[in-house]
């Protein structure tokens, strides 16, 4: 009976340097439907915080300590972080 | 510097990266480092190890610290050693370079004034 309604999954993302400041958290919750990809994830974190807009292409997702894009689908078991860029040394 | 002695090395190349006073946002007191540990760690591991393959490495030592850290202090320390000064100081200038451009570390250059995260480079 509930088969037509999706699925969600309560995905964790971690916040880094400027990213956790604006923000205020190290890491938020963002829920996407079952099987959702980087991309769609990408999109709903902007719909939630949309502060965020103003890092468009200024920031990547890792996913297990991978940086990554479009098409792979991600779980609430994956590792997902959002990374500025980077200024080590 | 034990870590990096052997009897078959000829040469021991060090780079210590250290703050300074003066950064992008002008005069520096201090620079807040942060980094993503678990990734930082695996990046450093896969910048070693392509480092061991295309250098005849005895020794290497990678070390980069986080938190605050003032001015004159070192932030950062590469060590490499080997049996000719060649493979020893080529090794050390390829791990720093591409530890500052492929490890997820962030700084935050703070003084009296003001705090500045320094804008660096997009990981891909």
């Amino acid at each position: 009976m509930s088969s037509d309604i999706p699925n969600n999954d309560k995905i964790k993302v971690r916040l880094f340097a400027i990213l956790r400041e604006r923000v205020g958290e190290s890491e938020i919750t963002i829920t996407v439907p079952t099987g959702t990809t980087v991309s769609l994830l990408h999109d709903e974190i902007l719909k939630k915080y949309p502060l965020l807009k103003s890092f468009n292409n200024k920031f990547v997702i890792s996913v297990n300590c991978k940086v990554t894009t479009g098409n792979i689908i991600i779980t609430s078991r994956d590792e997902i972080a959002l990374l500025p860029p980077v200024s080590g040394g | 510097m034990h870590e990096l002695e052997d009897n078959s090395a000829g040469a021991i190349s060090i780079f210590i990266g250290n703050v300074r006073n003066q950064g992008r946002s002008g005069n520096v007191s201090e620079i807040y480092y942060e980094a993503y540990i678990k990734m930082a760690e695996e990046k450093m591991n896969e910048i070693e190890n392509e480092a061991q393959t295309k250098w005849a490495i005895k020794k290497l030592v990678a070390i980069h610290r986080i938190g605050n850290i003032s001015v004159g202090e070192t932030s950062i320390m590469i060590g490499v050693s080997s049996e000719h000064r060649k493979d020893a100081f080529e090794a050390c200038k390829y791990v720093i370079d591409n530890v500052k451009t492929r490890v997820p570390i962030w700084k935050k250059e703070i003084s009296d004034e003001n705090q500045k995260w320094v804008d660096g480079i997009l990981l891909g």
